[in-house]
């Protein structure tokens, strides 16, 4: 396997986005903790650097921090059952263990419920510990998606009323032209991100989802800002590059496979082998998918983020249903991956009933593994790779049989 | 209607809800709409002509149910979701699931495929319940569920229709608070046990013919009772569960203060005002409860808050009812008792709905917590 050598490049960009994060106050910055569905280039266009807890709890993942701070946090009183992103981040404050040197203490607690309801208690938990003020962005979903006006009204005021509050702690106003400027920067890393996800359409797939997940940083934590738009403009050539030499990401590329959910972030490495070496590519994934729809357009940006957070991010379990069959064709798969995650209620609930609408519609097999994005004390590592070969012997037996 | 056991009424509806609820669907030809708790508007669905029916999911032992969602879910969700695959819940025409949390969201999709000859509905709380539109917004929400639920009835809930509802509702709940009073006066008359029954009776059964049947309870009987040694609790939780836990209290000498259970006190609080128009109240009534752990306020005034309801309610101690695998109870906690503990207020944690749970075990933990509060250690 070639290794793709845009991503070396990663290291660095985390390197000096957690450098300008802990130097803010020096260089008249703020700090505002956020999570996926806030409007990321608003907080850049005031003076505010953004930051993820849960990229953070990622990092201690990945480096096989999480059982030792997951258990700190659940000393302080905090239940094995909560998302063990929280844990670890809770237990890395209380540990003050973390690669990252901590988090900078924030100046505001940014929070939208489109996501999930876990991140405002977890942001409530924070916002007392560090006397920080907490807004949260009230996001009240309709069953399947239908119009809202009355919620599109609430929501719409409650992000205006945020330029205020900003403002206040800031004490600087809002710089139209600066936020021009970030949702450009944004659109442009969105439209390269979803390059990059489109490559893997390609057989052989020029990248594995293991690849995307470690490459997704920058759209998560900077998108409105050039060092997004250079990363994502350099893999997508190089990736491209790598499709017109059909070199692919693993070497005999025999079996496309899609992954549901988030990831086993302590297993990357060894899940990643584990498939490559029974010729099995992970190509696509909605939860990469995500930051590929998020940039919103200059005219009225708070409008677009109304909507994206109302109408996008409710992924509803027919929208699941409709979006997996349509990338079973697109991405011409030959099974799901579903992984049931403790720690994400959200995502996984309906796992069982996405599985059987999927696989009724597309003919397409799919295999649940209940496992947990962060805490390895809640799987057995070699139980997951006993069902994905049972899946995957399934695959070929079924191809042998025509 | 038995003389000689005024509880019984209350009794037969809480044995089998589903029965009374076929016996008053075959009486009135009229429609039974279910929820799921907590804070959907009865009083929207009664004045659409329908039999409001609350289902607790807690207490039910989970089978059909794990083929379509995950053990890690609630039993809330998971024994609602039970009932209804194994033909409990057959006399619905309706179903309100409200959006409290990810589960409940996640629970709406599940049960509009098992269930797709229900007229199920999704309730769009909104969870900011501080913030200056909150109010707009959950008024149009609560007039579009109003216009949900009579499309499903085929009756038009007039102003009329909705005041007489409103002012039944309010003289329910004021009986309630009364029986409710009355626990603290005489606890072995109106036990903890009996008032939940009334409670939890009242979201199943027939309002009116509810506020009948609590006409003969024993009202007139004032005998005083030297309730000096029972212990005042304050209960934080989502129901009463497991279930018997509230016998065990009166048994082991507990008096319930005040709580905050979603079936308990916190349903029956709100007096209502009559000056008003009904969907005002029932708006303003909803967003003055006491937040339920799913809902939003100012994180550090969550938390003092309810040590200051405690302090109000003349507490000796705090019991927290956490249900296994609700987030929202677990994140809080443990802020809520390092702020018990500062204000000198004896706290204890009980894990509810834990499948396997033992009441034994449940009763041999609160037994040591009313020995350490009462002081009766050997």
């Amino acid at each position: 396997m070639q290794p793709i050598q845009t991503l070396k490049r990663l290291k660095q960009i985390n390197m000096d986005y957690y450098s300008a994060a802990h130097t803010a106050r020096q260089n008249g910055k703020f700090i505002a903790y956020v999570n996926a569905f806030t409007p990321v280039e608003l907080i850049y266009a005031m003076d505010m650097i953004p930051i993820y807890p849960e990229n953070h709890a990622v990092i201690l993942a990945a480096r096989h921090l999480s059982t030792e701070t997951a258990k700190a946090a659940e000393g302080m009183g905090y239940s094995m059952d909560l998302c063990s992103y929280a844990r670890c981040d809770l237990g890395s404050i209380k540990l003050r263990l973390s690669p990252t040197w901590g988090l900078p203490k924030p100046d505001l607690l940014l929070i939208s419920n489109s996501q999930c309801g876990t991140l405002t208690k977890w942001f409530e938990v924070l916002s007392r510990m560090y006397d920080a003020p907490m807004v949260l962005i009230d996001v009240p979903h309709s069953g399947h998606g239908e119009k809202d006006e009355a919620a599109e009204r609430y929501i719409r005021g409650q992000l205006e009323e945020l330029v205020g509050t900003i403002e206040t702690i800031t004490g600087r106003g809002l710089n139209q032209a600066r936020l021009r400027e970030t949702i450009r920067l944004s659109q442009e890393a969105s439209v390269l991100w979803t390059r990059v996800l489109t490559a893997c359409a390609n057989k052989p797939s020029p990248m594995t989802v293991f690849d995307q997940f470690i490459s997704m940083a920058p759209i998560v934590a900077q998108r409105g800002t050039q060092e997004a738009v250079d990363f994502y403009r350099e893999l997508g050539e190089e990736l491209d590059q790598r499709v017109q030499a059909g070199v692919g990401a693993i070497e005999n590329e025999r079996f496309r496979l899609f992954w549901d959910n988030l990831p086993l972030w302590p297993e990357l490495r060894r899940l990643s082998t584990f498939l490559e070496e029974r010729g099995a590519c992970l190509v696509a994934s909605l939860y990469t998918w995500a930051w590929a729809r998020l940039a919103v357009g200059a005219d009225d940006p708070f409008k677009d983020w109304t909507e994206q957070y109302l109408y996008t991010a409710n992924l509803h379990l027919q929208r699941r249903i409709d979006e997996y069959a349509t990338m079973g064709k697109e991405f011409g798969l030959d099974g799901y991956l579903y992984h049931s995650n403790r720690s994400c209620k959200f995502l996984s609930q309906d796992i069982p009933e996405v599985r059987a609408a999927v696989t009724e519609r597309t003919g397409i097999p799919g295999v649940i593994l209940e496992a947990d994005h962060n805490d390895p004390r809640l799987y057995t590592i070699e139980s997951l790779e006993n069902q994905i070969d049972s899946f995957i012997e399934l695959l070929s037996s079924s191809r042998r049989s025509g | 209607m038995s003389v000689e056991d005024p509880w019984k009424p209350f009794r037969d509806v809480m044995q089998n809800p589903w029965e009374y609820a076929r016996a008053w669907k075959e009486r009135t030809r009229g429609k039974v709409v279910g929820h799921l708790l907590p804070d959907v508007p009865e009083e929207i669905i009664h004045a659409a002509g329908a039999l409001p029916v609350a289902i607790e999911g807690a207490g039910i032992y989970a089978s059909h149910a794990q083929a379509h969602i995950p053990g890690y879910t609630c039993n809330h969700a998971m024994g609602a979701l039970e009932l209804g695959l194994r033909g409990d819940l057959a006399v619905l025409d309706g179903m309100v699931i409200p959006y409290v949390c990810d589960t409940t969201r996640n629970l709406f999709h599940i049960w509009d495929r098992c269930f797709p000859d229900m007229a199920n509905e999704f309730l769009r709380i909104p969870k900011r319940i501080g913030h200056p539109k909150v109010e707009s917004y959950l008024t149009a929400e609560f007039q579009r569920f109003a216009g949900v639920m009579q499309n499903l009835t085929g009756e038009s809930a007039g102003p009329d229709r909705f005041v007489s509802t409103a002012a039944l509702y309010r003289k329910s709940r004021a009986r309630l608070r009364e029986a409710y009073d009355r626990h603290r006066q005489q606890p072995s008359v109106w036990t903890a046990d009996r008032i939940n029954l009334l409670t939890a009776s009242a979201l199943r059964a027939d309002r009116a013919e509810h506020l009948e049947w609590m006409e003969a309870l024993p009202w007139e009987d004032h005998t005083a009772e030297d309730s000096s040694s029972r212990i005042r609790l304050y209960v934080r939780g989502k129901v009463w569960d497991p279930p018997g836990i509230l016998e065990m209290l009166d048994s082991l000498g507990f008096i319930i203060g005040r709580d905050e259970i979603v079936t308990g006190f916190r349903s029956i609080e709100q007096h209502g005002e009559s000056s008003l128009d009904p969907m005002e109240t029932i708006v303003r009534s909803h967003l003055r409860r006491v937040p339920y752990p799913g809902y939003h306020i100012d994180p550090a005034q969550a938390v003092e808050g309810f040590v200051a309801r405690v302090r109000e309610a003349t507490a000796a101690a705090v019991l927290l009812l956490n249900p296994k695998f609700c987030e929202a109870a677990a994140f809080d906690t443990p802020d809520l008792q390092v702020a018990l503990e500062k204000a000198g207020i004896p706290s204890l944690v009980l894990e509810t709905s834990a499948r396997g749970v033992s009441l034994g075990q449940i009763r041999i933990r609160l037994e040591a917590f009313q020995e350490m509060v009462s002081g009766e250690l050997p």
